[in-house]
């Protein structure tokens, strides 16, 4: 070796002498110098609570299956404070490790349903492996984190989604709501129940967080242990009335229901071409009818749950909130608003014993259609039924019997404007035109009378003229009225629940209990196993049937399925269990029929109130029968195969 | 070039007569007893991780543990090759590694991103690691094969094989790593006899370069964030949120090894080290572990054992018989200083935050086996000295 490489090689020592003894000399400072006092408590402490959600409890069927819950999964999370630039690149690297899309990634990164202050979750459900390459090479991965979260799952995901509802962060509400729900504990990112059973019961499951007190210094960094812990409670496990067989037998016959209007003629429109039926939704219930516990609440059309976990994505946003896509998130059970059509005609039976206008056993002449002060208003199809009591007017579903009803209290009301409004009251005695009370909320709906059209007159008119002339109670609205078009409007579950009341006088002598449907059975600590609350059933209102009358409506019903002549004779021909039942179809101003049924079963001692309604879908034989005759088999008969949808029933009506 | 027929009678004597009689026992025991105060420190800094990760409180010792294995018997390989083979295969070694490197970049570059590893069945394998000590066998060879005639041209030549390395690893933005083998090669040539000149001009166009770098913006963010921070230090006025994540580390880091004190809370006791206070605390920032657990007393000690291996490697530079020998050592003692320099500095905050790992201490794999190869290559200079 030269000299003068002994001399750089000793150059080098001196270099390295210099960069060990700094080390040192800094160790020193650090640990026992000047800058001693970073490590050690500073006088003025804060403290700081460190707040986080305790998992939300689960929502459970009748029998015990859990519907939603939440469970643990491991997410990968990317920091907000990045540079585009920084972001895009660190999309790239974590596309390689997860083998996710980038432009997935991406679309989860700026989903706008994802709290802009936290961490975006780009990927949920990591596997263990890839969260370890991602983990030891934290360096390659910046703003990247793995992260523990509870997110909620649905084994049963795609069933019961209007019902169960969604959770949303509190972030995307707006900001006055925020704030009160501040005062109530929430903070920006926690999860809140957003619809359905998880909003209704959002104080049940939500549960109390965990509280975490700890010192902080001037910088808002942890000094020494917790000094309190709060560990909060898990939130309590709520159990419905809901039997996720049947609800799932319910979806799956309203869809095939649908399907099969979609392939079938428009005949309101024949005259002008050729459509099919456009079927856009619908909605199926199941009431117990001794305590308005709900079995099964199906709409259509529906969507997994699971899109929202995380943060739903902008495509699976769009998918819910375009106008083609009907609306999947309206629970049209209690929120959709259709005119009831013949399913109504319960009412004016009723109505017409009730105060003594008509009786049951008397007979009426049905020529096909009534005529009166220059308007005629006929039977579908222009049927000529002859003469019909109220058993056959029922079964044969005469238009005319219960226009002549309507133009009958309309008369009456010129004298006693009180009697006059008996459909009117029965309809409320029967919990139309009010809320039913249910959890979740519902619609009103709408029962139209003279008060009703004043008002509506006053809101919607300038001139006193107009006014006055607007608010004339015609006879055609109390002859619509009684047939459940024109301005009648119900909710599917308040038609069922009206059902339910009539079904359980006929099990009570005419003594019938309007209970308030509901959804939640009882209320269970998950920690103790202890109920904490069940549901009592509460009633609403009584209506008392006298017994012949009774027995007069129900053999109609009956007739609907069992008599050849019945409108949903073929729908139900060879079910082996007793129905009684009513076919409804009403005619909607520019669109295609809405097609209902409204039943209960067994006939002689019933035990469940089962509705169909779908929205542009023809007669009401054709498809909401079908629709109901496969719910009920799933409940009769869970074994066997469901009846298929015909395709085309012959001579279908009403 | 020698031959290859004439090795093995000279290697089986070399074994009988040198290989344990002539072996430097300081150099080979401070790797060891480092690594395994690397592995205790590791668990001690991994429990909040693995505990969060629902790992098993091991998972990062035992794969730790086997790298260490793996990388004694690597060193014991290379302790066993004749290092003239070595020497005059410099080009062999490094083409070879180029194609890995490479390799990297491009598989990375499908998706915009640029990950610097090959995933080995459960492993990760990163060649940077390897290319530090290609560098330095490479610069050596082709120095040894020109010593003493080190014109302007073959200097540049030399600039160039370490160049087109760090060209590669930078663009796997291991910006890091590549300046830790800048810091190699510029050391070795020094020794290599750089004349005085070719040293001025090469500092002045290494300034431009960086400065270029940074106005044109080729450094990314978070890597100037890192950068400019340690130069400004004075976060107490901010709150942790207003802090930038550089920021929160570096206080969360000189924190821990603050509340260490003269004695340490005790292994296992360190609040901050405990609640994973500090990130990336059992990879870059092991050395925070140290400082608050072990305090003063460990921190000195575990610099202490850096120092003597410094001083073995300086030792055997300045006593090898063979010039190659002597820039091999240069290169490894220059490698090894500048990362502990660069890793326990940033830790305490004079120098800035990179992703360069404490050798023997750090957890990872690749830099662990690589640092046992270089122990072994400059153990064979040594050796060789006497026979």
């Amino acid at each position: 070796m030269s000299d003068n490489s002994r001399v750089r090689v000793s150059i080098v020592g001196v270099v390295i002498v210099a960069l060990f003894a700094s080390l040192f000399a800094r160790l020193w400072f650090l640990q026992m110098g000047p800058e001693q006092k970073l490590g050690q408590p500073v006088s003025s402490l804060g403290t700081r609570v460190i707040q986080t959600e305790s998992p939300r409890g689960e929502i459970l069927d009748r029998n015990g299956k859990v519907l939603a819950q939440d469970v643990a999964a491991w997410a990968v999370t990317v920091d907000r404070n990045l540079s585009e630039k920084a972001r895009d690149r660190v999309l790239g690297q974590l596309s390689e490790v997860l083998g996710i899309k980038e432009t997935t990634l991406l679309a989860n990164y700026e989903s706008n349903r994802q709290s802009p202050l936290m961490p975006a979750v780009v990927a949920l459900r990591v596997p263990l492996a890839q969260q370890l390459a991602i983990r030891e090479h934290r360096e390659a991965y910046p703003g990247v984190n793995v992260t523990e979260l509870t997110i909620r799952a649905y084994p049963y995901d795609g069933l019961a989604s209007q019902l169960l509802g969604y959770v949303g962060g509190v972030d995307a509400l707006d900001p006055k709501t925020f704030k009160q729900l501040e005062a109530k504990g929430y903070q920006t990112g926690d999860l809140i129940g957003r619809s359905g059973v998880e909003a209704a019961y959002e104080s049940q499951l939500r549960g109390t967080p965990r509280k975490v007190t700890v010192q902080v210094d001037p910088t808002g960094r942890q000094v020494g242990a917790p000094i309190n812990i709060d560990p909060g409670t898990v939130g309590n496990n709520v159990r419905l009335t809901i039997d996720i067989r049947v609800q799932r037998a319910a979806e799956r016959a309203l869809a095939e229901g649908i399907l099969a209007a979609r392939n079938e003629q428009d005949i309101t429109t024949a005259k002008t071409g050729y459509t099919k039926l456009k079927a856009t939704g619908g909605s199926v219930v199941v009431l117990d009818v001794h305590n308005g516990s709900v079995l099964a609440m199906a709409d259509y059309p529906t969507y997994p749950l699971s899109w929202w976990v995380g943060g739903i994505s902008t495509d699976h946003y769009t998918q819910l909130s375009n106008a083609a896509a009907q609306n999947p998130l309206l629970n049209r059970a209690t929120d959709g608003q259709y005119a009831p059509g013949s399913t109504f005609k319960l009412v004016p039976a009723l109505a017409l014993n009730q105060y003594n206008v008509f009786g049951a056993s008397n007979y009426y002449d049905d020529k096909g259609s009534l005529s009166f002060g220059g308007s005629t208003f006929k039977n579908d199809n222009n049927t000529v039924n002859g003469p019909v009591n109220l058993q056959k007017a029922l079964t044969v579903s005469s238009d005319v019997y219960f226009y002549q009803a309507g133009l009958d209290f309309w008369n009456i009301g010129n004298v006693d404007p009180n009697r006059g409004l008996g459909i009117q009251h029965m309809a409320a005695d029967l919990g139309f035109g009010k809320t039913t009370g249910i959890e979740v909320g519902d619609a009103v709906g709408r029962i139209p009378d003279p008060a009703w059209r004043t008002a509506y007159a006053k809101a919607n008119y300038k001139t006193a003229e107009e006014v006055r002339q607007n608010s004339i109670w015609y006879p055609k609205d109390n002859i619509f009225a009684a047939v459940g078009q024109g301005d009648d409007f119900v909710t599917p579950l308040q038609l069922v629940n009206a059902y339910a009341c009539f079904a359980n006088a006929t099990a009570n002598g005419g003594r019938g209990t309007l209970w308030t449907p509901h959804l939640g059975q009882s209320v269970s600590n998950p920690v103790t196993r202890k109920t904490v609350e069940t549901y009592t059933p509460k009633p609403i209102g009584n209506v008392t049937i006298d017994p012949y009358v009774l027995s007069q409506i129900s053999a109609g019903f009956n007739g609907v399925i069992s008599d050849p002549k019945g409108t949903a004779y073929e729908a139900f021909k060879g079910l082996p269990v007793a129905v009684a039942g009513k076919t409804g179809t009403a005619q909607i101003p520019g669109k295609g029929p809405t097609s209902l049924f409204a039943s209960y079963f067994p006939i002689d001692n019933p035990q469940y109130a089962v509705i169909a309604v779908v929205e542009q879908a023809g007669h009401g034989a054709q498809i909401a029968a079908p629709i109901v005759r496969q719910v009920i088999e799933s409940i009769t008969s869970p074994n066997l195969p469901p009846t298929p949808i015909p395709t085309v029933v012959p001579g279908a009506k009403d | 070039m020698t031959t290859l027929a004439a090795s093995p009678s000279r290697r089986r004597a070399a074994s009988a007569t040198s290989f344990l009689a002539h072996v430097d026992v300081a150099l080979l025991a401070l790797p060891l007893a480092i690594s395994a105060l690397g592995l205790v420190m590791i668990f001690d800094a991994s429990r909040y991780e693995t505990a969060r990760g629902g790992l098993s409180r091991l998972y990062y010792v035992e794969r730790q543990g086997a790298a260490v294995a793996i990388g004694v018997i690597a060193m014991t390989i290379v302790m066993a090759i004749d290092y003239r083979r070595i020497r005059d295969a410099w080009g062999l070694v490094y083409f070879a590694i180029l194609p890995l490197l490479a390799g990297v970049v491009v598989l990375g570059r499908n998706h915009n991103g640029a990950q610097a590893w090959f995933q080995v069945g459960p492993f990760q394998f990163q060649p940077s690691e390897i290319a530090k000590i290609v560098v330095i066998l490479a610069i050596a060879g082709y120095c040894h094969q020109h010593r003493g005639d080190l014109d302007a041209w073959r200097v540049a030549v030399a600039i160039g094989l370490a160049g087109l390395v760090m060209a590669i690893v930078y663009a796997q933005h291991d910006l890091g790593t590549m300046l830790v083998i800048m810091v190699c090669a510029a050391a070795v040539l020094v020794i290599a006899g750089l004349k005085p000149v070719h040293i001025v001009v090469l500092l002045l166009l290494g300034a431009s370069l960086v400065g270029a770098a940074v106005v044109t913006g080729k450094v990314q963010a978070y890597q100037l964030d890192r950068l400019t921070n340690f130069a400004n230090q004075s976060t107490s006025h901010l709150s942790a949120h207003d802090q930038t994540p550089t920021q929160l580390n570096l206080s969360a880091s000189k924190a821990a090894i603050s509340s260490g004190g003269f004695g340490g809370a005790g292994f296992g006791q360190g609040l901050r080290t405990k609640n994973g206070f500090v990130p990336e605390q059992h990879t870059d920032f092991i050395f925070t572990a140290v400082g608050e657990d072990l305090g003063f007393v460990g921190g000195a000690a575990l610099l202490l054992l850096y120092s003597l291996l410094a001083w073995r490697l300086w030792r055997i530079a300045l006593l090898s018989s063979d010039f190659f020998g002597t820039l091999v050592a240069i290169g490894v003692l220059a490698m090894f200083a500048i990362q502990i320099f660069e890793n326990v500095g940033m830790t305490m905050g004079i120098m800035p935050i990179t992703g360069i790992p404490l050798p023997f201490m750090s957890y990872g794999g690749s830099a662990v086996i690589a640092s046992f190869v270089a122990v072994g290559l400059v153990r064979i200079e040594h050796a060789r000295r006497f026979s």
